[in-house]
């Protein structure tokens, strides 16, 4: 089990078919990273050549300081029982990424969501744009810029009964009979 | 075709067969559903176990969590006393308040079934409302999966052994990386500020420091602290024992983080341009101050800051009090001093130095001039150990020592040491002996873990090569009987036994009496107020009990015009910033009293 026999040959076929990088995670997990442009082929040559003929899952992670988006395919092999995880990266100001809902129909609805959550877009997507969000006329709310706390602030009205509320903070210097000057107070927690 | 299809009615008879299987439908009684081990239901929330420090109302994208009181939870230090509610009309169970709580307190439980006509039931204060829900929690957050960050950045310090060949300073303090680093683990609770007995304004200042505003930070400091450089140094930090980190992990460096502050300010000039401090037309009132240690330095200060004319007496040719005479310069380098001093005396205070008030100016003077008085005289007599041959040449008491030391005379120890007590001042006589050279032993009475030393000190000394002898406890001085001197000290060993519970006491072993032969013995029992400058009628009206001046909340005396604060009034612990924070009322008080 712990040799990694198996991952090991399924790392080395994909890295130096496509000359990439890659590592096994461990048991039954390897990732390798890829150029946009490549994935395709990486996820047709997985299916066709290697036997990954499952898609499990499809997502995406906003790296925002770098500017980025980080797409992430989970494909699986159900006799070897492997997984492989294909990493790409795509610039967070021209969101555009294959679609591939050619080689799995199911990939249509992650694609879907991505475009709705993240504002991807896939070209030759079809599919209406409403996905889950009905009406959103605001930036896409997965994207990190996306302000939660005040979009839900301004969207759903606060129930009364809740004006009993305190601030930790006031109540701590109004009994130990401190006042927070007026310049320290942006440095308080809001 | 029969009319009677037989096959097809004994058929259902078969079923019978099924009658004492276990059902695939809905079972009787009904049994609901198991939720999944990691399932995110209705919170609960350990109630003794929660601090209140509202982090959890603070991270809610939803705004679901208002912090509330609640009637049989009472705020103390280290607490708020106030307990989370959650709306779970808004509530999306994302769990992000489990994720950043401090203490693990609020969890998730597998109940997701909550059903009433009421909507303001919804609204519920999970742990009062559902205390039987402690058996069923299923989201929870342990140290590892936490969002908290419970290590703190490690200080850089000198090798023990390259130590005790200088004063050189110990601590070496942060970077800026690793200050910024520190101030991002802080949650901004606040907390702390109300066990700081100056109530500085801990998160605002930290907050300043992580977001890269260290003029900012500086500013904060110095709104309620003008002695911030010693603070960050040689606070006792009574705020990071109830940080809302140090329940699970380690508390924010706050002490350093104050330290890295200061250090942003190398000068004079510079602290008075960040600081900017804004001094009011003189008011045409006086006061007298009566000792520059930290007290009377903070009173001199804000009161300066107000308009007020003030002189500050002081019996030592440097201000600064014990903070000068009795801590070592490993851990207070006289720079520092100087620069607080010549920062004061830049706004405008006066202070008189060699100047003894009851032998070169008599305190009628000073009250007769003055609109007001403020006595900050600390404890400057220390207490006898109380066993025989105490006055033999050799024997020592630590606050002379230090003060010795600190004025940059000569004091020969020998070649071994005995320091009788088991607090800072205790540590600090030890550490200094070292640097001299000696081999030390500390007698303490107690057990280690009971010495009243900060842990760090107690660490430093052990680092140094500094013998600790816990539970002994001493019977007599040896002296040579020709020259007079000390030549060891004779103990009993001690074993601890606790009574009704109580703390344990040292009790003597009868015939376990240890002889350790030494130069000199070093007594470090604690202090007391000297009051012999004060004349007999003030001494009856400021009303002295038990070695300390009596003083209301605005640290007023028993007579109108006198303020008192730091180690000689009964407020706080003796420490420095308890000393400040005496000060600081002080002024309210002059103000209230003088300006209404």
């Amino acid at each position: 089990m712990t040799d990694l026999v198996k991952e090991n040959i399924l790392l080395n076929a994909v890295t130096s078919a496509f000359k990439i990088e890659g590592k096994v995670i461990r048991d039954r997990r390897v990732e390798v990273h890829a150029d946009k442009n490549t994935v395709s082929s990486i996820l047709l040559f997985a299916k066709k050549q290697l036997g990954y003929i499952h898609m499990n899952h499809m997502t995406c992670i906003d790296w925002i300081e770098q500017g980025e988006f980080e797409l992430v395919y989970t494909i699986y092999h159900p006799v070897d029982k492997l997984t492989l995880f294909v990493k790409t990266r795509i610039d967070r100001e021209i969101p555009v990424m294959e679609n591939i809902d050619t080689i799995w129909d199911h990939a249509n609805t992650y694609e879907r969501e991505m475009r709705e959550m993240f504002g991807i877009e896939f070209p030759g997507l079809v599919g209406e744009h409403d996905f889950i969000l009905e009406d959103w006329d605001q930036i896409p709310p997965m994207r990190k810029e996306f302000d939660t706390h005040k979009y839900a602030a301004e969207t759903f009205y606060t129930r009364p009964g809740r004006e009993d509320a305190k601030d930790v903070r006031e109540e701590l210097s109004k009994r130990s009979g401190t006042v927070v000057p007026d310049f320290a107070k942006k440095y308080s927690r809001e | 075709m029969s009319f009677i299809d037989l096959k097809g009615m004994l058929q259902p008879l078969g079923a019978v067969k099924q009658l004492f299987k276990k059902p695939h439908t809905i079972q009787y009684p009904y049994e609901t559903n198991k939720a999944s081990d990691n399932y995110r239901g209705l919170h609960f929330n350990d109630l003794d176990q929660c601090i209140g420090c509202g982090n959890c109302s603070t991270i809610c994208q939803n705004d679901a969590i208002d912090m509330i009181s609640l009637d049989n939870i009472d705020g103390k230090k280290g607490d708020s006393g106030l307990r989370p509610r959650i709306d779970n009309g808004r509530c999306c169970w994302c769990a992000l308040c489990v994720d950043v709580c401090p203490t693990g307190s609020l969890n998730l439980t597998k109940d997701y079934i909550f059903v009433t006509d009421n909507p303001n039931d919804f609204l519920l204060t999970p742990g009062l409302d559902n205390p039987d829900a402690k058996d069923r929690l299923s989201y929870t957050c342990d140290m590892n999966t936490s969002l908290s960050l419970y290590d703190r950045v490690p200080m850089r310090e000198l090798d023990g052994k390259e130590r005790v060949k200088s004063f050189a300073e110990v601590v070496l303090g942060y970077s800026e990386e690793e200050a910024r680093a520190e101030a991002d683990r802080c949650i901004s609770c606040g907390l702390c500020t109300e066990a700081c007995p100056e109530n500085m304004h801990i998160p605002e200042y930290i907050n300043a420091i992580a977001r890269g505003n260290d003029d900012d930070a500086l500013r904060i400091i110095y709104d309620n602290n003008p002695l911030p450089e010693m603070c960050g140094k040689v606070c006792t930090r009574v705020c990071e024992d109830v940080c809302a980190l140090q329940v699970r992990g380690e508390a924010v460096a706050i002490r350093w983080l104050k330290r890295y502050a200061t250090e942003t300010a190398p000068t004079v000039e510079m602290i008075k341009e960040i600081v900017d401090p804004k001094i009011e037309e003189p008011n045409g009132f006086s006061v007298g101050i009566v000792g520059a240690g930290p007290a009377g330095l903070t009173a001199a200060y804000y009161l300066a800051l107000k308009g007020y004319d003030v002189t500050i007496y002081e019996a030592q040719a440097h201000a600064g009090g014990m903070i000068m005479y009795g801590i070592p310069k490993y851990r207070f380098p006289l720079e520092s001093i100087d620069k607080q001093i010549q920062y004061m005396e830049s706004i405008g205070v006066k202070i008189k130095y060699n100047t003894k008030v009851g032998k070169d100016i008599t305190f009628d003077e000073i009250y007769t001039n003055n609109d007001a008085v403020f006595v900050g005289i600390g404890l400057q007599n220390p207490w006898n150990i109380g066993i025989k041959n105490e006055d033999s040449p050799g024997v020592i008491s630590a606050i002379e020592y230090l003060k010795i030391i600190n004025s940059d005379e000569t004091y020969d120890v020998g070649k071994k040491v005995a320091v009788i007590g088991g607090g800072n001042v205790a540590i600090d006589g030890a550490r200094v002996s070292a640097r001299f050279g000696a081999d030390v032993t500390i007698l303490y009475r107690r057990r280690v873990e009971d010495m009243p030393a900060d842990w760090e000190e107690i660490e430093g000394a052990e680092h140094e090569g500094i013998n600790i002898v816990p539970q002994a406890i001493p019977t007599r001085i040896i002296k040579d009987e020709k020259t007079g001197k000390v030549i060891g000290i004779e103990y009993l060993k001690a074993k601890m036994v606790a009574e009704d519970g109580g703390r344990p006491r040292p009790v003597a072993i009868e015939g376990s009496e240890t002889i350790y032969e030494c130069d000199t013995v070093i007594g470090a029992i604690g202090q007391q107020a000297d009051f012999d400058w004060l004349p007999e009628n003030y001494k009856e009206d400021l009303i002295i009990e038990r070695g300390k001046i009596q003083v209301n909340d605005l640290r007023q005396t028993g007579v109108t015009k006198i303020f008192a604060g730091g180690d000689s009034v009964k407020y706080g612990n003796s420490d420095a910033i308890s000393a400040i924070a005496d000060g600081f009322n002080a002024v309210k008080g002059i103000d209230k009293l003088l300006l209404k």
